[in-house]
């Protein structure tokens, strides 16, 4: 700044601290909270860079690659996968029968890696286990709407329901029993619905 | 030495039984571990053949963890005793057998075990009203959530209500809210995290409420509609409130908005106004800010 600049912020006052008015600053705050609360919430994934000597998130990225891929597949091949004239009436869990073949299969993939992340989770880092957590969740919310865009409620259902667990072990705070009650917990379902989606896919195999 | 024998006599006694509990504890842990892979073994077979033995697990004299995970399985089975199983538990199970059970609901999805959540949550404790507004979530059931927000007289509650219902992303159910029971602070803080700047508009033409038009304006910036900066101007300009024209600033310092708030600046003759504009642009570590003063000094 020159002096005639100076000179001009001093007539303005931007050179001196006023207070402002208490209401006023009580406000400023709580924008500036929900500021922060919204961008929390637009980005599950905070900023920072990954550290890539960790063999864990090594495993990590491994699997959104994996999934990604898988989804690809799956949105590539939906045209084409998706026949009216393949839906197996004679299964109970007709919904699933009509999910094509690629969407199953990447989300066994995502079931398993999600499943190997948790169970090799750093319960002592909360920051890791935090932003590891938060990765699952935004997977787990891809999966949920592919599940939604095929018709396929149920399995939107039980994604739905695996992320206020997931959130509960995002906390940082939660003692270690806790989160192994909660990994025990999310380990035992993603198992039964990977043992699921294998009676489905072979009840398709022997009635097709 | 009679002492020392009674010594060793006690510590191998002690020793023996030790090993007992341990090896009893162990017995213990690998029968409850073998039940667990057998219930998630029953997930492959058919549901007629799976969902007696999932009851017999249930009523029997089995651990909570056993019983919570025969619950998930159970939620799985498309069978009317399955349904009728969960809410029996929903209803009068123990603690967390109760929470899991009603979760169990949201993921059932079936009708009739979504409508009985409606009694669960009128009956329950807080614990019991938080996890039915979560199977709402789970099952995605958006007429569920808004009726609780419609029917409760509590604050609190109504607030967990509309939060949920942002979170689902029920923007008809939210507007339908705001016409029905006036617009609050917890429905601008649903409609942010909602992104419904539609809704947020309406409050912030809404003069009613001054608070509520404040916390609306500035939510405008938060949410950063693609017009917002228009609206945002065209507020702080109709407006002869100075609180207004200040939440409609805060908004457009939110927003990012730097070049609206250059436009006012220009527009302005105030000298009190153009100091507060200027003073935005600082905090705003706008490029703009330079130019400005520049301008400003070029005009003395």
């Amino acid at each position: 700044m020159n002096n005639d600049e100076k000179k001009l912020c001093d007539e303005l006052n931007l050179a001196k601290e006023i207070p402002a008015p208490a209401d006023m600053q009580r406000r400023w705050h709580d924008s500036i909270d929900r500021a922060v609360r919204h961008e929390y919430a637009m980005r599950p994934e905070p900023a920072r860079p990954f550290n890539f000597t960790s063999f864990f998130w090594g495993a990590a990225v491994t699997a959104a690659l994996v999934a990604g891929i898988g989804i690809g597949a799956f949105f590539t091949a939906g045209p084409t996968a998706i026949q009216p004239n393949s839906i197996v009436a004679q299964n109970t869990s007709t919904a699933n029968s009509a999910v094509p073949g690629a969407f199953t299969r990447s989300l066994r993939v995502h079931l398993r890696d999600t499943q190997q992340n948790i169970a090799s989770m750093p319960i002592e880092s909360a920051e890791d286990r935090t932003l590891l957590v938060l990765q699952i969740i935004q997977q787990n919310r891809i999966f949920e709407r592919a599940a939604e865009q095929n018709n396929s409620d149920g399995l939107a259902r039980v994604l739905r329901a695996f992320e206020p667990i997931l959130l509960r072990l995002a906390v940082d705070n939660i003692a270690a029993e806790d989160a192994d009650a909660l990994r025990e917990q999310l380990a035992f379902e993603f198992r039964v619905m990977l043992t699921k989606l294998k009676r489905d896919t072979s009840n398709d195999t022997h009635s097709t | 030495m009679h002492t020392h024998l009674k010594l060793i006599f006690v510590l191998l006694a002690l020793s023996v039984a030790s090993t007992a509990v341990a090896q009893t504890s162990q017995a213990d842990q690998d029968k409850e571990e073998l039940k667990m892979a057998a219930l998630e073994a029953l997930m492959s077979a058919p549901s007629d053949l799976a969902l007696p033995l999932v009851i017999k697990v249930l009523n029997g004299n089995n651990s909570d963890n056993l019983k919570e995970s025969a619950l998930f399985i159970l939620s799985q089975i498309d069978h009317p005793d399955a349904t009728a199983k969960l809410l029996e538990f929903a209803r009068s199970g123990d603690g967390g057998m109760q929470l899991e059970a009603i979760r169990m609901i949201g993921i059932n999805g079936e009708d009739e075990a979504i409508a009985g959540l409606t009694d669960i949550y009128a009956a329950g404790d807080a614990d019991v009203r938080e996890a039915v507004l979560e199977a709402y979530l789970i099952a995605d059931d958006v007429e569920g959530v808004f009726n609780i927000a419609m029917n409760t007289q509590s604050e609190d509650e109504y607030e967990e209500a509309v939060e949920t219902l942002a979170a689902m992303g029920a923007h008809e159910a939210l507007s339908k809210l705001r016409e029905a029971k006036g617009p609050s602070d917890a429905l601008i803080t649903a409609y942010i995290i909602s992104d419904n700047d539609a809704e947020l508009r309406k409050i912030a033409l809404d003069g009613s409420d001054i608070e509520l038009q404040i916390e609306a304006i500035e939510a405008l910036g938060i949410v950063g509609a693609n017009d917002a900066d228009a609206v945002l101007v065209e507020i702080y300009r109709s407006t002869a409130s100075e609180d207004i024209k200040e939440a409609a600033l805060v908004g457009l310092l939110i927003g990012d908005h730097d070049d609206a708030i250059l436009a006012l600046y220009r527009a302005s003759n105030n000298v009190v106004e153009k100091r507060d504009l200027l003073e935005a642009l600082v905090v705003m570590d706008s490029d703009s800010m330079m130019e400005v003063i520049e301008e400003a000094l070029g005009d003395q």
